[in-house]
């Protein structure tokens, strides 16, 4: 090769270089403009544009009662959503949406003309709305399954368990209080665009700290139903404005039925009024009135102002305090403290009071944990209020004797009750048993526990047999009795304050009952409230037949023994069904052969006796003891009853005994 | 057949810097099919690893050889290719709608691929034999022409638009080396703007498509012009330091187009930055100026000119893919040398870089 040439080949190969090197600025000029000066435009859109997002609501955990049976729980539904863009033909497409949602066309129109790339067309559609939709396979409409709540129940324990929203956040009780313990992670759906350009939606969850937990309540969903209908029957039967039963575990404190009246449906919690959804046992207070008398009656014995035989003159019903007269129910002379309690004299409970000192009733009425919150887990307990020494008047300090000048809820109310049951000790009521994880592994378990003692077991036990004449025929409320079982418990029947006159109302009362059963060993400690009961008032007559209702039926449900002392007693009738197995509450059931009848053996137990033939003292006795109200006709022996005898003492409350001379 | 002097005569810097970018290369695609991974991508990856080792020892097979024997093999190679472009129009594999497959039984082959590098040896042939560097008019140009002409057609016919257009910047580049007179240069350059539109209405729908879409790409953002708005957002979001190795949402989310083959350097821009898309564009610069040391240093003009050839070729890939996913050309489907995913462009890039090689260790030898 020549010089020349290679001097040529040099030449050529530079210029071909700055040729090339050209070629590569360019290049690398247009990644400069790229990467480092139009960053912003093109980072956004790498992350705004073409990623969206809408939140799902989350799956929330399952609340089961106690045997596990689903009170509330998450069940997945379809949503149709569209992506309006992807609509070619949106009249048509709505048209067809319209038809199988049966919603009106034009606003269905206008959601699929939304500017954004994601709608909702309609949340929440049935299973078979939802095929109909994915088999008219419109271009940019599709169904996303998402959970809603469902409680099936339905009034079941809803004042207990509240409810969740559309969102599945919890709004009420128990879906409120253990909203982050229930809630499972956020789903979301991120909006993307395929490769082609077309946009499609996938839902993945977003990362939370733990998935959905279950929650096991104390209650028992068939006490709770018994509970319900029965103060629900009695509300409407007295024609009240509302009620309130609560049924408690007294050694543990568990609440094993919580029933409101009036009731609601959270499955459709929106079509019913806020005050509908309130759980009244803990944000309601109300003046107790004679119930406060058991708790009275409990600081004098332990105290030792009073023994149960200490006699008190009742001053033949008309007492004065500092210029205010108070009144009894009947006019009553020397009676003992056993006998104020079971009649429930007022100024009978002035003198105990006043033996007692005012000081030492208030310092034990904390005790029992009237004035404090109780600290249950539910959202909107209230505080009790209770007028102290210091503050109160002279009449104040009489009348608190009797349950004026204080408020309480009815759980505190219930709880102190099942201080005295237990032997004395104020137990934390609770809602919640446990807290398992997905796996079913148990993350959290409520044990129960004992806030204080308040009384000695003694004691105890003395208040727990006076309060056992108050169910006697002589007290206030026979109706409360239970057959085959003892009964302790105290009325109370209140005046509520006019929220117009400022003074104690002659027409609204609240009629309570509270007491336990068995009164030796109790089970069940229940409390019945019935507000501003029309026609009768007193406690007795409205509160005491709807313990004994739910009394029965949930001693019967949890096999609880009768007890043979009281079966053996002539002429008593015990409602039980041997066959029926059933769980516990506390403490082993011994299971008996429960084939237990009376002497006449024409008489079948749970049902109802003849009484035919019979005197009317007889016949009075024999319908009490079964908890019966008696209407009695003429004189001399029974000659026709209704309902008619072997009659099931389940559908009877009372009973009908026309009487004539014997011929 | 080694003689020591060949040994010594390696270009190291140049099998440097080509290991590096195969190396960046295989990195880039492990994290480009990492989405797909489950779904053929971790088969893709290994496939490529596969070829990188044939390309090797294609590359080293290269430079076994006296590269003046290819002067003589060049017309009947040149031939012998046509013969293959025609035979994959009349039988061969047809993929994504166009065929530019021939199935050779075990594995299949693209003689397109081997048309760039014969295509460069007939025009050193042609060059150096008639008469080195003078100023060539027109009609001394006939000959190349028609030799341009053919293959140009058949590979068009495919259609591999590409690859044409290709061959015929690569043909040019030769022609401005060679020296012709400046004033035939634009006539060539304005001549092969005037059958542009003969060319264009032989196109198919989804190739014009892509051109139009490429004069104003927000015409049709999510059809044609998806792509290439996916890339430069894509390349854009990765900003100066990149979102870091297996980071890139675009490419995670598999935003981007073919995110393996064509559009593997939207990838590494994502990924890496710019400070990445520099640094590969550097080392291209690089394979390139060693590219032209060869060809300048070269002992014959035969050598010279292929040794060019195969630089422009380098250059017009990576400036066409380059150019392409930023968004400056439109989408013709050039992958980027040794570093877009697909065994036929590999082998023929390695190859060409075996010759690279070839003319490098025996530029001291006298031709026989």
């Amino acid at each position: 090769m020549k010089f020349s040439d290679k001097k040529w080949i040099r030449f050529r190969v530079y210029l071909v270089s700055i040729f090339f090197l050209a070629g590569l600025a360019i290049i690398l000029t247009r990644a400069f403009q790229l990467q480092i000066l139009e960053t912003k435009r093109l980072y956004n859109r790498a992350r705004n544009d073409y990623v969206g997002t809408t939140k799902l609501p989350p799956k929330r955990g399952t609340i089961y009662d106690r045997e596990g049976h689903e009170l509330a729980l998450s069940v997945e539904v379809g949503s149709v959503y569209a992506h309006p863009k992807r609509i070619r033909e949106k009249a048509a497409a709505a048209k067809q949406l319209a038809g199988v949602l049966k919603e009106s066309r034009k606003e269905i129109l206008e959601r699929l003309n939304d500017e954004r790339s994601f709608v909702w067309v309609k949340r929440r559609v049935s299973a078979e709305q939802a095929g109909e939709i994915e088999s008219l396979d419109i271009e940019g409409v599709g169904i996303i399954t998402e959970t809603r709540r469902y409680y099936t129940g339905s009034e079941i324990a809803a004042h207990l368990i509240g409810f969740a929203g559309v969102d599945n956040q919890g709004l009420e009780g128990i879906e409120k209080r253990y909203d982050e313990v229930l809630t499972g992670p956020q789903y979301s759906l991120i909006h993307m665009r395929d490769a082609m350009g077309r946009l499609f939606s996938i839902s993945s969850p977003v990362p939370s700290g733990h998935g959905a937990r279950d929650i096991v309540l104390t209650i028992d969903k068939d006490i709770q139903y018994k509970a319900q209908q029965a103060l629900r029957s009695a509300v409407e039967k007295n024609r009240a404005a509302s009620g309130h039963c609560l049924v408690v575990d007294p050694a543990t404190g568990e609440i094993i039925a919580l029933a409101v009246v009036p009731e609601f449906n959270p499955n459709t919690f929106s079509k019913f009024m806020p005050y509908h959804w309130r759980n009244r046992t803990v944000t309601d207070v109300y003046e107790p009135g004679s119930t406060i008398k058991a708790f009275l009656l409990a600081a004098g014995l332990e105290k030792g102002t009073i023994t149960p035989d200490t006699v008190f003159d009742c001053e033949q019903g008309e007492y004065e305090i500092s210029g205010h007269i108070i009144h009894d129910t009947r006019k009553y002379g020397m009676l003992s403290v056993s006998d104020i309690i079971a009649y429930s004299s007022n100024i009978g409970a002035i003198k105990i009071g006043e033996r007692t000192g005012h000081s030492t009733f208030c310092d034990f009425l904390l005790k029992f944990g009237f004035s404090d919150k109780t600290g249950i887990e539910l959202p909107g307990e209230r505080d009790g209020f209770i007028r102290m020494t210091e503050v109160a008047k002279p009449i104040d300090q009489t009348t608190l004797f009797f349950g004026q000048g204080m408020l309480t809820t009815s759980l505190q109310m219930v709880m102190a009750m099942a201080a005295i049951a237990n032997g004395g000790n104020l137990m934390r009521p609770y809602v919640v048993k446990k807290i398992m994880d997905e796996s079913g592994q148990v993350i959290e378990e409520t044990c129960p526990r004992i806030i204080r003692r308040v009384i000695s077991s003694k004691t105890a036990k003395k208040v727990s047999d006076i309060l056992q004449g108050v169910i006697s025929g002589g007290g206030t409320a026979p109706q409360a009795a239970i057959p085959g079982f003892t009964v302790a418990g105290k009325t109370g029947t209140s005046q509520k304050v006019d929220p117009k006159t400022k003074r104690y109302s002659n027409r609204n009362y609240v009629s309570t009952f509270v007491g336990f059963v068995p009164a030796d060993n109790p089970r069940l400690v229940i409390l019945i409230v019935i507000d501003e009961p029309r026609d009768s008032y007193y406690g007795g007559a409205v509160a005491a037949p709807v313990f004994k209702e739910v009394g029965q039926w949930a001693l019967n449900y949890l096999r609880v023994n009768p007890q043979t002392s009281i079966v053996e007693l002539k002429n008593t009738h015990i409602p039980l069904k041997p066959d029926k197995k059933k769980p516990s509450l506390s403490g082993p059931v011994t299971e008996i052969a429960l084939n237990i009848r009376s002497e006449n053996d024409s008489e079948i137990i749970g049902h109802l006796p003849d009484l035919r033939g019979l005197g009317m003292r007889e016949v009075a006795k024999k319908i009490s003891s079964l908890g019966l109200k008696a209407h009695l006709e003429g004189t001399g022996l029974a000659v026709k009853q209704d309902p008619k005898p072997g009659s099931s003492l389940e559908t009877i409350r009372k009973v009908k005994v026309s009487f004539s001379p014997p011929s | 057949m080694f003689d020591r002097r060949l040994i010594q005569n390696i270009d190291w810097l140049l099998l440097l810097v080509l290991i590096i970018i195969a190396g960046i290369s295989l990195l880039n695609l492990y994290s480009a099919t990492y989405p797909i991974r489950d779904v053929g991508g971790a088969q893709i990856f290994t496939k490529q690893v596969y070829w990188f080792f044939t390309g090797f020892f294609v590359f080293l097979l290269m430079t076994t050889f006296n590269y003046f024997a290819l002067e003589r093999i060049a017309y009947p190679a040149y031939i012998l290719s046509l013969i293959l472009l025609v035979l994959v129009i009349v039988i061969g594999k047809v993929t994504c709608g166009s065929q530019r497959w021939l199935s050779l039984g075990l594995f299949s082959f693209q003689p397109s691929e081997l048309e760039k590098i014969v295509i460069l040896i007939v025009f050193a042939k042609f060059f150096s034999e008639k008469g080195g560097f003078q100023k060539y008019r027109l009609r001394d140009l006939w000959q190349p022409f028609l030799i341009l002409s053919m293959p140009f057609l058949l590979i068009l016919k495919q259609p591999d638009l590409g690859t044409a257009l290709l061959i015929v910047a690569m043909s040019f580049s030769i022609f401005f080396f060679v020296n012709v007179y400046w004033k035939s240069m634009v006539i060539l350059v304005g001549s092969a703007i005037a059958v542009a539109p003969l060319v264009w209405f032989n196109l198919k729908e989804y190739q014009q498509a892509r051109i139009l879409t490429f004069i104003r790409p927000e015409m049709d953002p999510l059809g044609a012009g998806y792509h290439i708005n996916q890339s430069k957002i894509a390349i854009g979001s990765g900003l100066f330091w990149g979102k870091g190795f297996l980071k890139g949402t675009q490419t995670r989310l598999n935003f981007l187009p073919e995110q393996h083959t064509d559009f593997a350097f939207s990838v590494l821009a994502e990924e890496w930055g710019f400070l990445g898309a520099i640094i590969l564009l550097m080392l291209y610069l690089f394979l390139i100026l060693c590219g032209l040391s060869i060809a300048r240093n070269s002992k014959d003009k035969f050598g010279s000119i292929l040794a060019v050839g195969i630089v422009s070729m380098f250059f017009w890939q990576v400036v066409i893919n380059v150019g392409m996913v930023a968004g400056l050309l439109p989408v013709v489907g050039i992958p980027l040398p040794l570093f877009s995913y697909g065994g036929s462009s590999l082998i023929t890039t390695m190859a060409s870089i075996g010759l690279l090689m070839n003319i490098r260790m025996r530029r001291f030898m006298f031709s026989a």
